[in-house]
């Protein structure tokens, strides 16, 4: 399961309520899931980080398993594995900076922010306090650039926010603190790029912001770097007061410390960054229909599980504690226990004398990053989506407790309740069922290109994420037999002439997009895109997006009066929004430019 | 107050009216029922591997098992267009489910004749208001009100059998009135059922009749008829005032079970008699609403459900079958839990229950633990009574 968007704090959540099994008997040594697990979530395979050599070894294993069985690659393709690119981090191309005669060149003076775009500017500097800009929605006002004229100059400005201010003011302040809000600040004034400080009287005095992590791939639209107290001392040269004595006196949160141009120094800012892109490689094989489809509605299916799991936790969405940190995180239940449910029920279908539809079996990687896999396959995929008549999706399927098995996304078809019922007699789970499709899983990706889909979950428990999730935990018993039931729900769907309907779920206000902010859109933000803009992975049926006409594909550029560079502006131009008042967004569909009104809802 | 079918609740809604008193009534039991006697057993003695066996629709209860433990049949809402019941046969090695009631009007309280596989149930599908009724409910509902209770005792249910042969359904009543809850004999040739045929027989006093007007179930009484009747000639077998409902006959075919509430209808007990209605004997004695009773295969005990723990808090409890010990607690789990059915063999519980959360309720399956459950009863103490 994905931590990525939504699940970390949800993980801890469950940890908190989650009453654990005792312990589970060992399985039968003849169980169809046991060695599948043991495999995957072995040390050899380091916890699967996607693009990583475990993972590289875990797709092969797959895939051997997948040959073995008869499995054949996908039409017009020569073998199962399908690669796909995604961001997997960035570090620092050369970035620079020329105060009057001296260059700084070093990281450990000038480095790029890891959302900066590459650029070199040569430009009047103005000096914009903490470069904060509180939306005039939150009735607090603060502007750092309230008297300043920044227009094709370089911005500098303080890291965080002020240190003395009250508890209140510093809470409003920090929400606007971060640096993706300060470059989009800056580039909305009209500045050509953004210096950023770590003031004398702040944590990390003096130093460089380290490059983070950021998946979220698309730039700020203007360079964007942080410098060392060196730097800053060289550009305060000359200044009305010391840097000590400016922010001393913006620390008291007062809105009026304004700013003013550092106009006794030149600067040229050159800004490079490198972002490493990497591999992954979902593991996509298809037995064919045994019989020509004739009658038959759309004539393809699909299972999968994402195998790809944290590797060795460095990527943030580890849970682990300080004594684990750093171990390889084996994923036995997240989500080995998944792909072997799906490795089980293909070697069951591969033995089913009469498949009137084709059976793909797919093994996703890059989940955990944010579905990369599964959007990369819907994105591109070799097989039309909308041929698709089904897909089910295994997602942590190995902690059996008491008998639970909870099924999601059960609303984006009205066949899922009585499919599910009828299997189920002989299967003889204690069923739950969720509509919700908008899970933290690749199930997401699947009812956002209208597929009737599934998840089968057994549930967050409290090795979750964490390198104790491991393959001696695994209820392999009750695998097993979610394995069975999910075999008679596939072999139903692919028996049917028909194919199920697909229902358009609406989104739950809980679930849509980031916490804290008021306002309901009902976009649905591809979060692995590199496109400028905000490319819409989907929109909330019923919601505001759908009713203003914009849908999945559609790229944002602007709504009310913001332009819009990526996800970060996104988040923030939504706090500039009121309920109930109708915005112009700006957008792109194809190459063509396009205008709508939008008029947000309420969050309930 | 008012409540449906071989049972008062799954409209847990409809205790709403009463709950008042109910309430109060209860939290003076509750005082008295000591809680050592509920730490001692929990729901996993007698019930492992429970799960719940309906999913589809907004609502399911009342399941009963063929003679073979193959088949279920039971009532569900899961289709659109009907916001009543409808009856489904359920195929247990298959999955299978299968409408076998006609699916327009209301129906209820289905049966499989022990013999022949026929299903006996009640409905109102020959009302030509039906159609207009369904329209109505799907309306009063899309409105958002909530109504106090939702078990009409409709005078136009009949009896009607479903041949397993041929599908074709035949009516087996004919009288205005509520003619349901019906169940067959072990041997398949007797119907035992609930009406309130008298009410419409015969002239009403001023009161009757506005007794009538608000809850018609006081004119409940138990008949019992042959399997192959054609509605002439039940004969019945209660004549007290009260709601007398939810008969069914012992294992071994020579008594009838069933429960009947006060006047008042807040309380109900659990009696048996034999098949001409004499040597009737009370079984429970909890002062609470004691229902739905169904008898052990084995014919050692009863199960039953009672609402003594709370006014909205069914739970099922089990008694031997004279009724001398006091009753065991079987489920232990918020909402409603009643309408016990054990399986042919003993070996399974098949029950309504509102656990999986909200207010309606689905069937739920599990495995049942028929020498604990021996155990239990045979430890109980002499039975208390309310007093």
């Amino acid at each position: 399961m994905s931590a990525r968007r939504f699940a970390r704090t949800h993980a801890r959540l469950f940890a908190a309520v989650l009453v654990l099994a005792a312990v589970i008997p060992a399985a039968a040594q003849t169980s169809v899931t046991r060695t599948y697990v043991e495999t995957l979530a072995s040390e050899k395979f380091a916890g699967r980080e996607a693009g990583s050599p475990g993972e590289r070894l875990a797709a092969e294993y797959i895939a051997a398993q997948l040959s073995r069985m008869g499995a054949k690659p996908l039409p017009g393709r020569s073998d199962t594995f399908v690669p796909f690119t995604f961001t997997a981090g960035s570090k620092d191309g050369g970035s620079r900076a020329v105060v009057g005669q001296t260059t700084f060149d070093t990281t450990k003076d000038v480095i790029a922010l890891s959302f900066s775009d590459d650029g070199e500017v040569d430009a009047p500097v103005v000096f914009a306090g903490y470069g904060i800009v509180v939306p005039e929605t939150q009735n607090f006002g603060y502007d750092s650039y309230a008297t300043l004229d920044v227009k094709d100059k370089i911005v500098v400005v303080l890291r965080y926010f002020p240190e003395d201010a009250d508890q209140q003011t510093k809470g409003i302040l920090a929400r606007y603190s971060d640096l993706r809000f300060k470059a989009m600040a800056a580039r909305q004034h009209g500045a050509k790029a953004l210096v950023v400080i770590t003031g004398p009287r702040s944590p990390n005095a003096g130093l460089t912001v380290p490059m983070s992590f950021d998946t979220a791939l698309a730039g700020s639209g203007i360079p964007a770097a942080s410098v060392s107290g060196a730097v800053a001392a060289a550009l305060f040269a000359g200044a009305p007061k010391t840097l000590q004595a400016i922010q001393q006196e913006l620390d008291s949160g007062n809105p009026h410390a304004a700013g003013f141009p550092l106009d006794k120094v030149s600067l040229s800012l050159k800004t490079s960054l490198v972002r490493e892109t990497q591999t992954g490689r979902n593991v996509v094989a298809y037995f064919p229909a045994t019989s020509p489809a004739a009658g038959v509605v759309k004539p393809w299916i699909a299972i999968g599980a994402h195998y790809d799991h944290l590797g060795l936790g460095r990527n943030g969405s580890s849970l682990a504690g300080k004594e684990d940190a750093g171990k390889p995180h084996l994923g036995a239940d997240d989500n080995a226990s998944g792909s072997a449910a799906v490795l089980a029920i293909a070697a069951a279908l591969s033995k089913q004398p009469v498949r009137r539809r084709n059976l793909i079996v797919a093994l996703w990687s890059a989940e955990e990053i944010g579905l990369v896999g599964s959007a990369a396959f819907v994105n591109a995929p070799p097989v039309p989506v909308n041929q698709l008549a089904a897909y089910i999706n295994f997602d942590m399927v190995g902690r059996m407790h008491d008998n639970k098995l909870a099924v999601q996304a059960t609303g984006t078809s009205p066949i899922w309740a009585s499919v599910l019922e009828r299997a189920n007699v002989a299967a003889g789970f204690d069923l739950t069922l969720q509509e919700d499709p908008y899970q933290p899983t690749d199930v997401a990706t699947f009812n956002q290109a209208s597929v009737p889909s599934l998840n089968f979950t057994t549930g967050a428990h409290v090795d979750y994420h964490k390198p104790s999730d491991t393959a001696d935990k695994i209820n392999y018993e009750d695998l097993d037999r979610i394995a069975t039931l999910a075999s008679t729900v596939v072999r139903r769907l692919m028996d049917m002439d028909e194919a199920p309907q697909f229902a358009k779920v609406e989104q739950s206000s809980q679930t849509a997009g980031r916490t804290g902010v008021r306002v309901f859109t009902g976009t649905v933000p591809d979060y692995t895109s590199n496109a400028k803009g905000l490319l819409l992975g989907g929109v909330v049926g019923g919601g505001p997006a759908e009713k203003a006409g914009l849908q999945k594909g559609d790229v944002i550029i602007e709504i009310a009066g913001q332009t819009i560079a990526n996800i970060y502006d996104y988040t923030y131009a939504l706090e500039l929004l009121k309920i109930d008042q109708p915005v112009k967004v700006v957008y792109m569909r194809g190459s063509e430019k396009r205008e709508t009104t939008l008029t947000p809802g309420a969050r309930r | 107050m008012a409540c449906s079918l071989r049972r008062p609740a799954l409209a847990i809604v409809c205790f709403l009216s009463a709950a008042a008193v109910g309430v109060g009534l209860l939290a003076s039991l509750e005082a008295q029922s000591p809680l050592a006697e509920r730490a001692a057993l929990s729901e996993r003695d007698f019930l492992t591997r429970i799960r719940r066996l309906t999913v589809e629709g907004r609502r399911a209860g009342e399941g009963y098992w063929s003679k073979d433990g193959r088949q279920l049949v039971f009532q569900s809402e899961r289709e659109p267009g009907n916001p009543f019941y409808q009856i489904y046969l359920m195929d247990m090695a298959s999955g299978d489910v299968k409408r076998i009631s006609p699916g327009i009007g209301k129906t209820t309280c289905s049966f499989i004749n022990p013999e022949t596989g026929d299903v006996l149930f009640a409905s109102t599908h020959h009302d030509p208001r039906s159609k207009q009724l369904q329209d109505e409910e799907l309306a009063f509902r899309a409105s958002g009100e909530e109504r106090r209770y939702s078990w009409d005792y409709d005078p136009e249910m009949e009896l009607y059998v479903r041949s397993a042969k041929t599908g074709m359904l035949r009516r087996l009543t004919n009288k205005r009135g509520y003619d349901a809850e019906g169940s067959y004999s072990p041997d398949g040739q007797w119907i035992v059922f609930s009406s309130t045929r008298q009410a419409y027989e015969r002239p009403l006093s001023a009161a009757e009749q506005k007794q009538l007007d608000t809850d018609p179930s006081y004119f409940a009484e138990i008949y019992i008829m042959r399997a192959d009747a054609d509605g002439s000639g039940p004969k019945r077998l209660t004549n007290v005032p009260g709601y007398d409902g939810g008969p069914f006959f012992s294992p071994d075919g020579k008594r009838i079970i069933w429960r009947r509430f006060d006047e008042a209808g807040l309380i109900a007990d659990v009696r048996t008699m034999n098949l001409d209605g004499s040597d009737e004997r009370q079984i429970t004695d909890f002062g609470a609403m004691s229902w739905a009773p169904y008898i052990h295969p084995s014919g050692q005990y009863v199960l039953f459900a009672s609402n003594k723990l709370g006014f909205e808090n069914f739970e099922i409890f089990m008694v031997d079958i004279d009724g001398k010990k006091e009753p065991v607690r079987v489920t232990y789990s918020d909402g409603f839990d009643g309408l016990p059915v054990p399986s042919p063999d003993g070996m399974q519980l098949a029950w309504t229950s509102s656990r999986g959360g909200g207010r309606e309720g689905q069937i739920y399956l599990a495995q049942w633990n028929h020498q604990k459950a021996l155990e239990a009863i045979t430890n109980a103490p002499p039975r208390k009574g309310p007093k």
